[in-house]
């Protein structure tokens, strides 16, 4: 049985059986003692933090306590004035980029070789999603290692084809591309599974009828495989997307955003002002300005959804 | 279930499609091998010009040292129990509130889930400011539960969870009901146990990527006691230096335990992975 | 009493059921606790690191019942980021090391606490065993908030053959007293004629370069320049003498008496293999040059503008915050920092001047060649201004250095690295203060 099909007919059944008797069922007392539980967890860390947060924006808070004043939208004026802000977002919004498309079409190729393999599938899919199973510091350990000057394997491998080492920790864009390959390697199976998901879904005889037809392997992967695994790329990149924005991980632990600055993600920023330079609020305000931003790209996502299927729903 | 063209015998076209997933497989195991190879090497030969990828004799000198580390005991201790706690409560908790949600009527129900809902588009790295205030106002900085409670947070579960339990099929509940069953009966011994492959990926999601959060066990903890694994290798100094057959040493044993459970239930993961990442990430 | 977080002991099993306790009981306390752990942490690695760990050890033999507790954490941003979180939070440990150029973002704010004389007194330490001004710089607004353990400055490595070819050492082997632009310019030249390189090889580039910042600081305050007011609130760079030392040190590098362009460790092989007569570095590479058998010696950086000055900063002991720290505990952490300072003879071998005077001024830390050779220079340090955004690793020496390495290449002009140099600084300024 293939994934998605199992997914579709067994985590998610058609609503009708159900609506029929809720009403009966449902006069059976309260249900508010269910929710109470997670209600709870979820305000005390998820709706306080989240109001504090915007309080504090408007502070002078600093990390050691003491006096906090209200300074109205004075951090969200420096913000917009601070070049380490546009740095960090530059370095960011170039990230994603550039990683987002590599992931997307990385996860697809891979789907699509071993898709078209009828043996050793557990073979490749552990080779391709093993790496996402790996805690970023020690992908980070393990790359750090492999960008070593002169010794380490990248340069060993360049050096193998005859070419120059290159300063990967300590020039600017190899720094970036060193941060962008790592990406790669670590997350593109989380892709892949997704993929091989969607394409598991494509009905067979939609092959068997083109092959009637003589339509070639190539034909058919233009003509039915992509365009039937469009809506899964829409979702992916938007999911690849999201995650890109919030790079952090691998920036911090394998360049730790140098050289000078030029690799720092935003998130790391807001790291370093609310607790390298103890500015709390300031920290909050950058927060907020970025949350701002993924809200619009995660509304893109789900307001296509609600509007499609009249809820923020799920699969393709 | 492969589609039917794939069954024919290999042509050419296969051949190649063959060669091209071995070379990819190759690569991405490259990184893993070299680890691998670096663990196995005397330190004096970790860092000779040219590369040579084998150890003249291959040593399990490093692993001596690294886990004779206590600390590396201690984070491993640290990432079970808290990566342990996290999904069961996270199953609970938005198991419990997807059936209050699903199967109930009170007042307010459809607001309270909407602002639920709501909340999946909060990402939590927006929140580590705060977070940290609240955490260190509480006394719950360093501890397990500083790291675990927000992590509990996760609306998009409660969400899945919801959407599926209002596609049971209610005869069983009804003959319940008729029988006298409580609604935590209900809940226990009815839709629990319909919902075991629903749980099952949400289960299976929640603790990879607990077991590798990085950011917030980061923020949480300063005493590398507290630590989890993957912030303690990535915050005690000196202990190993710059041994890099150590290093190596360290992140095949910190791989190790998820790479395991992958490898021994790789269907239920994968088939989970795709379902909760698709479903509401 | 270490009661706050069982979870302190090493021993995994202790710490597996201990924290079952710890999350069944949310941190309570751990009942019969008998002995004392003391939690210390330092930044300290490489050779400093070792030292140290030779240094903790003793203390350990002669205290067995103190469970001492060290954690190394990454030197620089990271440790100081720890630190202050875990003061804020009210989880810091007992005992830390702090740079004294770290002290004014520290103790306004409360991260850490002051020390209390009448107790330190009680261990034998006084005010008057330290040198004046590292004690000085231990106090903030009158209170005492550390107790130094070394200095650490900016000094002049030599190569003695290249040196002695270029007739600059004395009857003795050492190296005659330079002594203002013309002497240093002319000794420099020596130096090139024998080794065919460079007079002169220093850190002026690479990503984490702060070179830059020792030299340019050590100058400027040899020409007794200030870069902010004594309220710290605004600039008072003195354009005279800034292009003074921009000048001078652009024009070493344009004329080829200086390295250009290279980093750190570039500097250090370089000097190393004898291609420059001069290292101009902190003293901590002392054991690389001892190990790989560099003919080499050290003194102090000399005077080119008058005043004999050279910078430095300090590693002190500092009390973490924590909510009533009782006397008990501060007595066990003055023990300790006593235990520490009295060791610190074994401290100097990686080149730090011990800043306990009685060790300062022994038989035992003279006999030690070259590290006791610039000893003298203790009374003379120059820390960073006083300010929060200053100290070892901060945001002052990550942001300047870049500029001022730049200006050194000849990448900038010198108007030019004023300019931006003053406008860096304005910045830094007008940061809003989050410390008070």
């Amino acid at each position: 049985m293939t994934m998605t099909s199992a997914v579709d007919s067994r985590l998610e059944p058609s609503e009708g059986s159900g609506r029929r008797t809720r009403s009966k069922l449902s006069r059976t007392g309260s249900g508010a003692a269910f929710v109470a539980p997670f209600l709870l967890v979820y305000v005390l860390f998820l709706v306080v933090p989240l109001v504090m947060g915007l309080v504090t924006s408007l502070t002078d808070a600093g990390l050691a306590g003491g006096r906090a004043d209200f300074v109205g939208l004075a951090n969200f004026a420096e913000a917009l004035r601070d070049p380490a802000v546009w740095q960090s977002f530059g370095v960011t919004l170039v990230f994603t980029a550039v990683s987002a498309p590599l992931l997307i079409l990385t996860g697809l190729i891979m789907a699509l070789l071993t898709h078209h393999l009828v043996s050793a599938r557990w073979l490749w899919r552990l080779a391709f999603f093993a790496p996402y199973v790996l805690p970023s510091s020690a992908v980070a350990l393990i790359f750090v290692w492999v960008y070593q000057p002169e010794f380490g394997l990248a340069d060993g491998l360049l050096a193998g084809l005859g070419a120059d080492p290159m300063g990967w920790l300590s020039e600017p864009v190899p720094a970036m591309a060193g941060v962008v390959l790592t990406t790669i390697w670590w997350t593109a199976g989380f892709n892949f599974l997704l993929y091989l998901a969607a394409l598991q879904a494509i009905p067979g005889d939609l092959y068997e009828a083109s092959a009637l037809d003589g339509a070639s392997r190539w034909q058919q992967l233009f003509r039915i495989t992509l365009p039937m695994l469009k809506p899964t790329t829409g979702l992916v990149a938007v999911l690849q997307v999201l995650a890109s924005l919030k790079v952090f991980d691998q920036f911090y632990l394998i360049t730790g955003g140098g050289p000078q600055q030029t690799t720092r993600p935003i998130l790391q920023y807001i790291y370093e002002s609310g607790f390298t330079h103890y500015r709390t609020g300031y920290a909050s305000a950058i927060s907020y300005t970025f949350f701002a931003i993924i809200f619009i790209v995660t509304l893109a996502r789900y307001g296509k959804a609600i509007r499609r299927k009249g809820r923020p729903a799920s699969h393709v | 279930m492969s589609d039917a063209p794939q069954r024919r015998m290999p042509r050419p076209g296969t051949l190649l499609v063959l060669a091209a997933t071995v070379g990819l497989a190759v690569v991405w195991a490259l990184p893993f091998v070299w680890a691998l190879l670096t663990s196995l090497k005397p330190e004096s030969e970790t860092t000779q010009v040219p590369l040579r990828w084998l150890p003249s004799e291959p040593t399990l000198e490093a692993y001596r040292a690294v886990l004779g580390m206590s600390d590396l005991w201690v984070w491993l201790f640290n990432s079970v129990l808290t990566a342990g706690v996290t999904t069961v409560l996270v199953l609970l908790l938005s198991s419990m509130a997807a059936y209050g949600f699903a199967r109930t009527e009170f007042r307010g129900r459809k607001v309270l889930l909407g602002l639920i809902v709501a909340g999946i588009l909060v990402p939590p790295e927006v929140l580590i400011v705060p977070l940290f205030q609240e955490m260190s106002a509480f006394g719950l900085v360093d501890t397990h539960w500083g790291i675990i409670l927000p992590q509990v947070v996760l609306p998009a579960m409660v969400y899945i969870l919801t959407v599926f339990f209002e596609g049971l099929p209610r005869e069983l509940e009804e003959a319940a009901v008729m029988d006298g069953a409580s609604r935590l009966r209900i809940y226990w011994q009815i839709i629990l146990p319909l919902s075991r492959p629903v749980l099952a990926a949400v289960g299976i999601f929640t603790f990879i990527t607990t077991w590798n959060n990085f950011l917030w066990p980061f923020i949480v903890t300063a005493d590398p006691d507290s630590m989890t694994l993957p912030v303690g290798l990535a915050t005690v100094q000196g202990t190993y230096g710059v041994r890099y057959a150590e290093i190596m040493a360290t992140v095949i044993i910190a791989g190790l335990p998820l790479l395991l459970v992958f490898v021994l239930f790789q269907r239920q993961i994968v088939r989970g992975v795709a379902f909760t990442g698709l479903a509401g990430r | 009493m270490e009661t706050r977080n069982p979870l302190r002991r090493r021993s995994f099993l202790a710490a597996a059921l201990s924290s079952v306790a710890a999350v069944s009981a949310c941190g309570d306390l751990a009942p019969g606790e008998t002995t004392t752990s003391l939690r210390y942490w330092n930044l300290f690695s490489g050779g400093d690191g070792e030292t140290m760990k030779k240094m903790l050890d003793s203390y350990r033999a002669a205290h067995p019942r103190v469970e001492l507790e060290d954690v190394t954490l990454e030197w620089g941003d990271r440790y100081y980021t720890k630190l202050a979180m875990a003061s804020a939070a009210d989880r810091a440990p007992d005992v830390a090391i702090l740079h004294l150029g770290r002290l004014p973002a520290f103790a306004p704010g409360g991260l850490i606490d002051p020390v209390r004389p009448d107790l330190l007194r009680q261990t034998g330490i006084r005010a008057g065993q330290f040198p004046p001004g590292l004690w000085r710089r231990s106090h903030y607004g009158n209170r005492l908030f550390a107790i130094p353990l070394d200095t650490h400055p900016f000094v002049l490595y030599y190569n003695v053959d290249v040196c002695r070819k270029a007739g600059l050492l004395d009857g003795n082997g050492r190296l005659r007293q330079l002594d203002g632009e013309q002497s240093v310019r002319s000794a420099l030249r020596a130096a090139k004629r024998v080794t065919g390189a460079y007079g002169v090889v220093f850190e002026s580039a690479g990503s984490e370069a702060v070179v830059p910042w020792r030299l340019f600081w050590t100058l400027y305050r040899q020409l007794d320049g200030r870069m902010f007011t004594s309220d710290g609130k605004a600039l008072a760079l003195h354009e005279g003498k800034l292009s003074r030392v921009l000048e001078f040190l652009q024009d070493l590098g344009r004329s080829g008496l200086s390295s250009t362009g290279m980093d750190g460790d570039a500097a250090i092989a370089q000097f190393s293999s004898g291609r420059a007569g001069f290292l101009w570095h902190g003293e901590w590479e002392v054991q690389t040059f001892l190990t790989s058998g560099t003919p080499f010696s050290m003194t102090r950086f000399p005077p080119v503008f008058g005043r004999p000055v050279a910078e430095a900063d300090s590693h002190a002991f500092v009390l973490p915050h924590q909510e009533d720290r009782q006397a008990e505990r501060h007595r066990l952490i003055y023990e300790f920092v006593a235990a520490m300072v009295r060791q610190s003879a074994l401290w100097a071998e990686g080149g730090h001047i011990p800043a306990y005077l009685p060790v300062t001024e022994s038989s035992e830390y003279a006999a030690l060649q070259p590290q006791s050779r610039y000893r003298s220079v203790i009374d003379d340090v120059e820390l960073d201004p006083e300010v929060w955004f200053a100290g070892s690793g901060s945001r002052l020496w990550m942001e300047l250095s870049p500029v001022l390495g730049a200006v050194m290449d000849g990448r900038l002009s010198v108007r030019q690295g004023i300019a931006e140099l003053r406008e860096v600084t304005q910045r830094l300024l007008d940061t809003p203060n989050p410390t008070s």
